[in-house]
């Protein structure tokens, strides 16, 4: 009992992560369709982008988030044609061509990350990432490291900017249409090639800059992506694929049961626990855990 | 239809064309298959046994060869890439035999791959030495052909426990977790068995999924308070646990890992913050060893090393780089020049059973039976501490060259 | 189609004649390793190309069986003959309790759950005593190159034949893409879906499972982390995919190929580092972006047009000669 409010709060951490690294696929899903395998291999390039940065100018790493998004955003604008491409295959299975296009960029990343970055794990050092905000009361306490409170931060400012965007804005309005009828937005003068262009930018970029906040909290490597990839197909299954607004609880539920059983339960069944219930809850409810996905 | 067929019967055809390479049956060097994980999940430390078996083969080549008879003979790598998966690592073995018709191998980095690449080896009758394959679970197996120069973690495991038990005061209690793979759950099983035989309260013993978030766990440290907290992991989790116990902002009395804190890239990674983390080794650059062949002492070689990588050596590279040397001596030994035949290599095997040398690396010595089959038992396990940036010898006493500072400073005091 | 069959007699009497003449055992494991994945990537396009689902978790099957033939061998003492229609069954058996529920999923959920599932496996796999945990379990070696290669063959030939008479001769095949196209027509038309889905999802089961029998015995090491790891089912996957879904020759020529490509960049670059890595992965990609129908289906649709064009048909020559180039025009 006595470490109930910390497995609350770790559950949140863990699950702020999570929304770090599906955010950006779920609305990549929602517009273009695309299921990406190299979506934990954009986290390493941009841990390690980060990492080098943060060596050369000696600025606290947390700051250059924004640096790590841009270059990763022109990156992946300048990418998408080639996905288009793949992506309108008249013949057989695009949306399949699609994920076996990005298996193959996936390893090729990974050969290339092990050439580049060499095979040692890493750290990001940041200023941040030692501190820690205790509460006591009693026999009760609950620890707050500050790098997670700002992962979980970080996490919840992107969904809120993404909603944002996609409500507000022109550009969002296009990004909505085209994730309802291609044909319809493509007669009201929506450019798909474009407006698919800059989602896969902003993808990319969150991604990337999701993979600095990683390297301040855990280690980093070349080999590291595939790991991430799962969670945030996971992630952005349990959510409904595509729906935004789910993507947060869903990443709260897979925290809470990791910070539930490493504490309660046998840690060594936490991720049977997880991959279970993940497989339990799509039994009950088909279309992630609001029914909400397209 | 028929067309398809035809086309698959060219490519094969056109496959079985590309692919037989008979190696020339008489040549002047010799060659040695290296079977390791470049890739995969354990490709960091598979490519420290690379850097230890390239090192060895540059010095050698450097100083003309190896000698036989008056003759020296150069010797030449071959490299099959494991990708830290057992079948690939059989099936490296085979292309070795048969293909390039090596000599003898430099084997590989884990356990896995070992099982299934040393049957592989024992058909063809070449022997291999591995670098680094520390799971009990491999000399247990008494395969004829395998040997290895790192001992197992069982051997090497209950040293850093000892050194820490003989302290005043002692830690009482302590907190054990390991990662669920075959060498960190053996290694965490090494320490809880210790920490048992020092009378060290156990507070809570635990395996953990590979690769886990290790923050949660760690509250239950805070809660628990052990002073000492035991992780059996490879070298990422490693430095995930130090992270998570930071965040956390728990610091115990004293905390253990094993091999992975004596790699380079722990200290690099966590700089202030890996300092008076204890680990196991059997190896450090200033370990008193005397050597007589390629180096003089581990100095030497760890100025070699460093040369060569840019990096400071670690004990898996160093063994790695002691398995050629003791190919090496064996050879000298049974005068067999190059190509071996399968007379030589057998004579190899029994040369290498009676082996007993002085390297920098420490004595050479091969079990020839036991729960160490074939295994080095040759050296003494070490207690190292991180100080001043360093992987340190603290214990055993015999051995130490400085004192175990404890309790850990706490995090946020450095 | 009779020439098709006089074909595929040829072929594998073809292979039978291999080991007379390749005495080389590293060639005769890589073929052998090749069957496997044939048989692999034939049958996770029974679920994929036929009946449109995406099995991502059609490795479990394979490590299933892989840990039948191990335990019933090691634990219980059966030879390992005895163990292969065990494991084949128990797959099978798998396959049945796990798609009742789970193939009421569509699309990427589907995808998700069975891949959700075959962790689950390998979770538990890490964690049980019998399976031996993370350390696996070792068989006893038997190392007869020639024996395994006939018997992966025999396994990977018999399974093609089953599908081909199954899914191109009979009407289960069709059935099949008539759910893949419209579940609901299907059922108009007096189709019990559901039930010919789970027939599908055994029949993919079964023989990845005597496959997985046959590897732990030929590789004589499994754990979990090799024969339950993601890796098998994405490298199935690609093969079928590249190859072209849908046609149970494609995923054999795209098994071919992909195998071929991996196992030559592998052998002769690993003096390289990983750089076959990065040549691997960017041939995928490159293949994928010029064939986006998979090689087969690209073929086919060739043959197709020059057909069209003998017939004087009003089909542009270069249109005819690169189908694939008119891909672009339906933004």
């Amino acid at each position: 009992m006595l470490l109930l409010p910390q497995a609350l709060v770790d559950g949140l951490l863990i699950g702020g992560i999570y929304i770090t690294i599906a955010i950006g696929f779920s609305l990549a899903y929602g517009v273009m369709h695309i299921i990406d395998f190299a979506v934990g291999e954009w986290i390493m390039l941009g841990a390690f982008l980060g990492l080098y940065l943060s060596q050369w100018t000696q600025v606290e790493p947390l700051l250059l988030l924004p640096v790590v998004f841009v270059v990763f955003a022109v990156l992946g604008y300048l990418f998408q044609p080639v996905i288009h491409r793949v992506l309108s295959g008249k013949k057989g299975n695009p949306l399949l061509m699609a994920l076996v296009f990005t298996f193959g960029l996936a390893i090729a990343f990974k050969g290339l990350g092990l050439t580049v970055f060499g095979f040692f794990s890493r750290s990001i050092p940041s200023a941040m990432a030692a501190d820690s905000f205790t509460f006591v009361r009693g026999d009760f306490f609950v620890t707050i490291p500050v790098i997670r409170l700002i992962g979980l931060a970080y996490a919840i400012a992107v969904t809120l900017a993404l909603s944002w965007i996609l409500k507000r804005t022109d550009f969002g309005l296009a990004v909505q249409a085209l994730a309802q009828n291609k044909e319809a937005a493509g007669l009201m003068g929506i450019s798909a090639k474009r407006t698919n262009s800059w989602v896969y930018g902003i993808y990319v970029g969150i991604s990337a800059m999701s993979g600095v906040l990683i390297g301040c909290m855990f280690s980093i490597s070349a080999q590291m992506g595939g790991k991430y990839t799962v969670f945030s197909f996971f992630v952005v299954v349990l959510a409904g694929m595509g729906f935004l607004a789910g993507v947060p609880w869903a990443a709260f539920l897979l925290g809470m049961v990791q910070s539930f059983f490493l504490i309660y339960f046998d840690p060594g069944y936490t991720l049977l626990a997880v991959f279970i219930i993940l497989y339990a809850v799509l039994l009950i409810s088909p279309k992630g855990l609001f029914g909400k996905g397209v | 239809m028929k067309s398809a067929f035809a086309i698959m019967s060219w490519m094969l055809v056109a496959l079985f064309l590309v692919l037989p390479q008979t190696a020339a049956a008489q040549r002047d060097y010799y060659k040695v298959g290296v079977i390791t994980s470049l890739s995969g999940d354990l490709a960091t430390g598979g490519n420290v046994t690379k850097r230890g078996y390239d090192l060895w083969a540059q010095t050698v080549n450097a100083a003309g060869g190896i000698e036989i008879d008056g003759r020296k003979y150069k010797v030449e790598l071959v490299y099959g890439d494991a990708q830290s998966k057992p079948d690939q690592g059989a099936s490296a073995a085979e292309r070795l035999a048969t293909q390039e018709k090596v000599d003898f191998v430099l084997g590989p980095y884990s356990s896995g791959v070992t099982l299934a690449a040393a049957p592989v080896l024992e058909k063809y009758k070449i022997p291999m030495i591995t670098g680094s394959a520390e799971s009990p679970m491999i000399w247990l197996q008494k395969f004829y052909y395998t040997f290895g120069t790192i001992p197992p973690v069982n051997y090497t495991g209950a040293s850093p426990v000892e050194t820490l038990a003989a302290l005043d005061p002692p830690p009482k209690s302590a907190m054990i977790l390991g990662s669920n793979d075959t060498f960190s759950k053996a290694t965490a099983e090494a320490f809880q068995e210790a920490a048992k035989q020092a009378g060290i309260e156990i507070k809570k013993f635990n395996i953990v999924p590979a690769g886990q978030d290790l923050m949660s766990f760690m509250s239950v440290a805070k809660a628990l308070k052990p002073d000492l907290v035991a992780f059996g992991g490879h070298d990422e989790e490693l430095i995930n646990l130090v992270k998570a116990l930071l965040q956390i902002n728990y610091t115990p009395k004293a905390l253990l890992m094993h091999y992975g804190v004596t790699e380079p890239a722990f200290v690099e990674a966590l700089a202030k913050n890996a300092e008076q983390v204890y680990g196991a080794s059997v190896w450090t650059e200033t370990v008193h060893a005397k050597g007589d062949y390629l180096w003089a002492d581990a100095a030497a070689y760890a100025k070699d090393a460093e040369a060569a990588f840019k990096v400071p050596a670690d004990y898996t590279q160093a063994g790695s780089t002691a398995a050629g040397i003791a190919f090496m001596a064996a050879l000298g030994q049974i005068k067999a020049a190059p190509p071996l035949d399968e007379a030589e290599r057998e004579a190899l095997v029994k040369a290498l059973e009676k082996l007993d040398i002085q390297t920098f690396y420490g004595r050479l010595k091969f079990a020839e039976e036991g729960q160490f089959y074939h295994a080095n038992i040759g050296l003494s396990p070490l207690t190292v501490q991180i100080q001043g940036g360093k992987p340190v010898i603290v214990g055993p006493p015999s051995e130490a060259q400085s004192t175990p500072q404890y309790p850990m400073t706490p995090w946020e005091k450095r | 189609m009779r020439r098709g069959i006089f074909a595929f007699w040829l072929f594998i009497g073809l292979m039978a004649v291999v080991p007379a003449f390749v005495q080389n055992a590293f060639v005769l494991r890589i073929v052998t390793e090749l069957f496997m994945w044939i048989g692999l990537a034939i049958t996770w396009d029974v679920m994929a190309g036929y009946a449109g689902y995406l099995n991502f978790g059609h490795g479990a099957f394979f490590g299933a069986g892989a840990y039948t033939t191990a335990i019933l061998m090691m634990r219980c003492g059966w030879t390992f003959a005895a163990t292969l229609p065990v494991a084949g069954l128990l797959a099978g058996l798998a396959a049945l309790l796990a798609g009742i529920p789970t193939l009421r999923l569509k699309g990427a959920y589907f995808a998700i759950a069975t891949w959700a599932l075959a962790l689950a496996i390998q979770q538990l796999a890490l964690v049980l005593d019998i399976t031996g945990g993370p350390d696996g379990m070792r068989l006893p070696p038997f190392l007869h190159p020639v024996f395994f290669f006939y018997v992966m063959l025999a396994v990977a030939a018999v399974t093609f034949l089953l599908l081909w008479l199954l899914l191109e001769r009979a009407s289960f095949g069709l059935k099949l893409k008539a759910i893949r196209e419209d579940e609901a027509g299907a059922m108009a038309l007096g189709l019990n879906p559901a039930r010919i889905k789970i027939q599908a999802f055994v029949l993919s089961a079964v023989p990845a499972g005597v496959l997985g029998g046959i590897y732990a015995f030929w590789i004589t090491f499994i754990d979990p982390a090799s024969v339950l790891a993601d890796i098998i089912t994405d490298q199935a996957m690609v093969m079928a995919v590249f190859g072209g879904l849908g046609t149970l020759l494609g995923p054999v020529i795209g098994a071919i190929v992909v195998f071929s490509f991996k196992t030559l960049f592998w052998a002769y670059l690993a003096d390289y580092q990983v750089l076959y890595l990065i040549i691997l992965g960017v041939v995928i990609a490159l293949t994928v972006v010029f064939l986006p129908n998979g090689i087969w289906g690209t073929l086919t649709g060739q043959i197709q047009a020059r057909n069209a064009l003998i017939k004087g048909m009003a089909i542009d020559p270069a249109q005819g000669r690169h189908p694939e180039q008119g891909a672009d025009s339906n933004d």
